[in-house]
């Protein structure tokens, strides 16, 4: 009886972070067996030496990344019903790099409001130039040593987000409203924590194939699985 | 009976006149199409039916810039959906201020289909003013942006323009404008503008356009299409990299690629013997190292202020 | 009152006139949401003809000032080779239309004597075609080429053909226009809102008296040279034309004398409306014999060069949608002209004096919408001083009151539809053969377009 006890107090102590902080939606997001994706093209730097030299191997554009099995990366997949916390807003900046005339990360993901912090890392200027519909449009240059700029946007949208100057460099600021989003990584892979109970719709947004929605529900502190399997076009 | 003709006649004019006048409170200088109320403002209702008469065959009916003439024209009518203008005073990513709009209507944009609305009055143009911002919900919930500060030109000498020239350099405007201002920068053949049409960096040195920018044509146009940005084409905002005279600077030298402009800028230069200098002869002229964020903001180049 | 021999009575009329009213009516009440005059214009500036036009063809003061700019919008992208080579300046007009006219006091044939009566006469017709040319040649230098087919015969004749200099010096004072063209009058015929037998054409400039042979009216496109200028924003405008006096006839048919035209007017805008208010003066010499070979007469040997002039002064009060333009002028010919005397030493009539006449036209419109339009005009001439001394003081006085309104299904920029309808009556004193007063009525309804 006392080794009964003393077994559940160390399951209690083990579990209870689990308990305290929330289910847990995880998952892979693909695209369909059956389907070729996009083929991703050669980057031709050669009008920008600067950055073509850091470069050792071809950089290939990014609209359409995939990994081993299916895997479809740079999906933003975030809760787009259900949260019952989407009103803070962090006040850690997001960060967005400019360096061998690549944006890193290529999909920026924000919460509304949240700052942002652009740099320039390279030796010749850029001009970041968002394109939403909803929120402002603005154009700034960025010259080579410039500091930082700071920006935010106020309202959720799908930005793309480019550089004249350089017309291969493509990425995107997604803004949500809520702060349970992730990306998926290069096989494919999220995770998306802390998810109080609730009944949840989760959306996965892809740059080029769309959004795919799912409902599930969290009732403790379990972990569900989820998969997005993309419909993939060539063009 | 006999009706007499004059008697008829006089009293349809009457009767037109009162009428006229009742409707004259709906329409315009060549009258507007009297437009019904749709919960807009007085001033906008009048502004609608203005727009209907002259406007929509470009800018389209919901003010998108897909009239029925949008698809032969290049540059592209202006989309007031987004609330992006090229010709502000106002900070890039911000509305513009009213006489923006209204100095827009009354100069055309120079070198497109957008002709000088100079003939019609100016409360005519206040009402399309009224009207076109209704187009865009950003008018419900931004301000429009604060105009920047532009301070008295500086002396046009041969050390401005040749700094001048050190910026354009520094600040890779050749990239896309070229070394001589002729619109032929290396990436000037992939420029696209934000409705994803190809569109060409402006040529100084070009005859044709009269040395006239879209935004305008003094000095002082020039200094704020390079301090707030043509929004929705590539052409960015230098207000975070320049001081005042530093941009000053810049707008010299960018007169002197106007080869075919008579100015002062190119009076000096020619006096000059033609040529500019690698560097400025006044030491006190030695390039600026680039101001950091906060001095920018310091100096008064203001950050676009969003609500 | 038996003043109206006539079948059609006054209360026919009325009714006619109440009928298209309320047919009017209708049209604006079944008008929907505009769907999306020279329309070459249209296609080159991808404009609606609303932009130009209050209602096609009269302008408004934006098509004022393009006009006056010499057919360039000014934005650097006027001259020709920024079109595509497929474009062509080319636009055409005709009316086809079904009228109605009655002719009182006319003398007929009645056995050995004639009796005067009225003639009515009713049908479809066609006006004439207008084919119309006009744009840049390059920047500044515009060009106007109208040829008129006229639809009984067929034959053609070139109404305009000039080429203008504009903005000379960079100043939109000066500017040249030379060739055969439109004088700048204060009411233009050649974009008139009226289409009809009598309301078609002014008497403001058309008027002569009885007996007077004078055959130039400022009306008709002239040959010559004209001067015009104006302010910026176009609200001063001045124009001075030197033509030759052949009132517009090619082949130098008269003599090598000159007319003179001139034309002032200041716009000042109060809040949406442009006011205007101008003055001008027509002078100008015709010939009253010629040299002759064989009896006829030798073309271009004018001589006994006598003058005749025009001046008046006018004023335009917009009041939105509404406008009216009231204009004086007084007019005089010299007496050889009244009588139709050659000046070769043959005694004029005894107690002939210069006819002289005032006439004053007031014309106003109601534009309900770019699409909806109507017009109203009254007309009425007063002789002051007959040519001839037996003749009525007010013998040849005319009093013509016009109506009509004219319904556009679209505007567009690429072509202009209209129906227009209009009556107009006129009466001329004393005019008939035996002294009776004439009444002429025109009814006319057609469909106005051009492409």
């Amino acid at each position: 009886m006392r080794n009964k006890q003393l077994y559940l107090t160390v399951c209690m102590v083990f579990l209870f972070p689990a308990f305290m902080f929330g289910g847990t939606i995880s998952g892979t997001t693909t695209y369909r067996e059956t389907d070729t994706p996009m083929k991703q093209k050669v980057i031709d730097m050669s009008k920008e030496p600067t950055c073509a030299k850091q470069h050792t191997t071809p950089v290939m554009t990014e609209t359409v990344v995939t990994g081993p099995n299916f895997a479809l990366a740079n999906v933003v997949v975030y809760v787009s019903a259900g949260a019952p916390d989407e009103g803070a807003v962090p006040t850690q900046a997001v960060s967005y790099e400019q360096k061998g005339c690549q944006y890193i990360p290529h999909v920026l993901v924000m919460h509304v409001s949240q700052p942002i912090k652009i740099t320039n890392a390279d030796q010749t200027s850029h001009n970041i130039h968002p394109m939403p519909k909803v929120n402002a449009e603005w154009n700034k240059s960025q010259p080579i040593g410039a500091p930082p700029i700071d920006a935010k946007f106020d309202k959720e949208e799908f930005i793309p987000v480019k550089c004249n100057i350089h017309p291969w460099m493509h990425g995107y600021f997604v803004v949500l409203k809520t702060s349970h989003y992730a990306v998926s990584k290069d096989d494919g892979s999220f995770s998306l924590p802390d998810l109080p109970p609730g009944n949840y719709t989760i959306t996965a947004w892809h740059e080029k194939y769309g959004k795919l929605t799912q409902e599930l529900t969290i009732t403790g502190n379990e972990s569900k699985s989820i998969k997005f399997a993309f419909k993939a076009t060539q063009y | 009976m006999r009706i007499n003709h004059k008697i008829m006649f006089i009293s349809m004019i009457v009767l037109s006149l009162g009428s006229g006048y009742a409707w004259a409170q709906n329409s315009g200088i060549a009258s507007g199409y009297p437009t019904p109320n749709d919960g807009l403002n007085p001033s906008a209702q009048k502004g609608h039916g203005i727009y209907l008469r002259y406007c929509y065959g470009c800018h389209g009916l919901q003010g998108n810039g897909n009239g029925e003439n949008a698809q032969w024209l290049d540059p592209k009518p202006r989309d007031f959906t987004t609330g992006a203008f090229k010709c502000r005073s106002t900070p890039t990513g911000t509305l513009p201020v009213d006489s923006d709009l209204i100095h827009t209507l009354e100069r055309g944009v120079w070198t497109s289909g957008m002709p000088s609305w100079r003939p019609l009055s100016g409360q005519n143009r206040q009402d399309l003013v009224a009207y076109i911002k209704t187009f865009s919900p950003r008018w419900q919930t931004e301000q429009p942006g604060e105009p920047i500060t532009i301070p008295p030109e500086t002396e046009v000498t041969m050390d401005s323009i040749t700094h001048g020239h050190q910026i354009f350099e520094k600040l890779e405007c050749w990239k896309c404008h070229g070394m001589e201002g002729r619109g032929d920068g290396p990436s000037a053949d992939t420029l696209t503008d934000s409705k994803e049409q190809p569109i060409r960096p402006y040529n100084f040195a070009d005859a044709t356009n009269s040395s006239r920018f879209k935004c305008g044509e003094t000095n002082e146009d020039v200094y704020r299409i390079f301090m707030t940005g043509l929004d929705g084409t590539p052409m960015p905002s230098f207000a975070d990299q320049l001081q005042p005279n530093d941009a000053w600077d810049l707008v010299h030298f960018l007169r002197t690629l106007q080869v075919h402009r008579r100015s002062k800028e190119n009076d000096v230069l020619k006096a000059a013997g033609g040529k500019i200098p690698a560097t400025p002869a006044s030491s006190a002229l030695l390039p600026s190292a680039l101001p950091s964020h906060s001095e920018a903001l310091e100096s008064g180049n203001q950050e676009s202020r969003r609500q | 009152m038996r003043m109206y021999l006539n079948r059609f009575s006054i209360t026919t009329y009325f009714q006619s006139g109440v009928a298209f009213a309320v047919a009017c009516l209708l049209l604006i009440l079944a008008s929907s949401s505009p769907s999306y005059a020279i329309p070459a214009f249209a296609r080159k500036y991808t404009l609606p003809c609303s932009a130009c036009h209050e209602a096609w063809p009269k302008l408004n003061s934006f098509g004022q000032n393009f006009k006056d700019n010499g057919y360039q919008l000014m934005n650097d992208r006027d001259s020709p080779v920024y079109i595509h080579p497929s474009y062509w300046p080319v636009a055409m007009r005709t009316t086809p239309h079904w009228h109605f006219e009655s002719n009182g006091n006319v003398s007929v044939d009645s056995g050995d004597t004639s009796v005067e009566q009225t003639i009515n006469t009713s049908g479809f017709d066609l006006g004439g075609i207008d084919i119309l040319a006009a744009g840049t040649l390059s920047k500044n230098i515009s060009f106007l080429l109208v040829t008129s087919i006229d639809s009984g015969d067929g034959t053609v004749g070139f109404e305009a053909g000039n080429v203008r200099f504009s903005n000379i010096k960079d100043s939109p004072w000066f500017n040249i226009k030379f060739g055969k063209a439109e004088l700048d009058l204060p009411l233009s015929e050649k974009r008139g809102m009226t289409l009809s037998n009598n309301g078609g054409e002014l008497q403001l400039y058309h008027f002569l008296p009885v007996g007077d042979v004078t055959a130039t009216n400022p009306a008709d496109n002239q040959l010559g040279v004209e001067f015009m200028g104006h302010s910026f924003d176009d609200r001063t405008r001045y124009a001075l034309s030197v033509v030759s006096s052949d009132g517009g006839n090619v082949g130098l048919p008269a003599g090598r004398t000159y007319d003179v035209y001139g034309h002032f007017s200041h716009g000042f805008a109060s809040g949406n409306n442009l006011q205007r208010l101008g003055a001008y003066v027509y002078y100008g010499m015709q010939p009253t014999f010629f040299l002759t070979s064989g009896g006829e007469d030798i073309p271009g040997t004018g001589s006994g060069n006598k003058s005749f002039y025009r001046v008046g002064f006018y004023g335009s009060i917009y009041m939105g949608a509404f406008d009216v333009t009231g204009v004086y002028q007084h007019a005089s010919d010299n007496v050889f002209l009244g009588t139709e005397t050659a000046a070769d030493g043959t005694p004029l009539p005894e107690g002939a004096k210069d006819p002289a006449w005032n006439i004053v036209t007031v014309e106003a419109h109601y534009t309900y919408t770019p699409r909806v339009f109507f017009l109203g005009r009254y007309e009425f001439v007063r002789m002051s001083q007959q040519a001839f001394a037996e003749y009525p003081s007010d013998l040849g006085n005319v009093d013509v009151f016009t109506i009509g309104c004219r319904f556009y299904p679209f505007i567009n920029s690429r072509a202009g539809l209209a129906w227009h309808t209009e009556f107009s009556s006129a009466r001329s004193r004393l005019t008939s053969d035996t002294g009776q007063d004439q009444r002429n009525n025109s009814l006319f309804t057609g469909l106005d377009f051009a492409f």
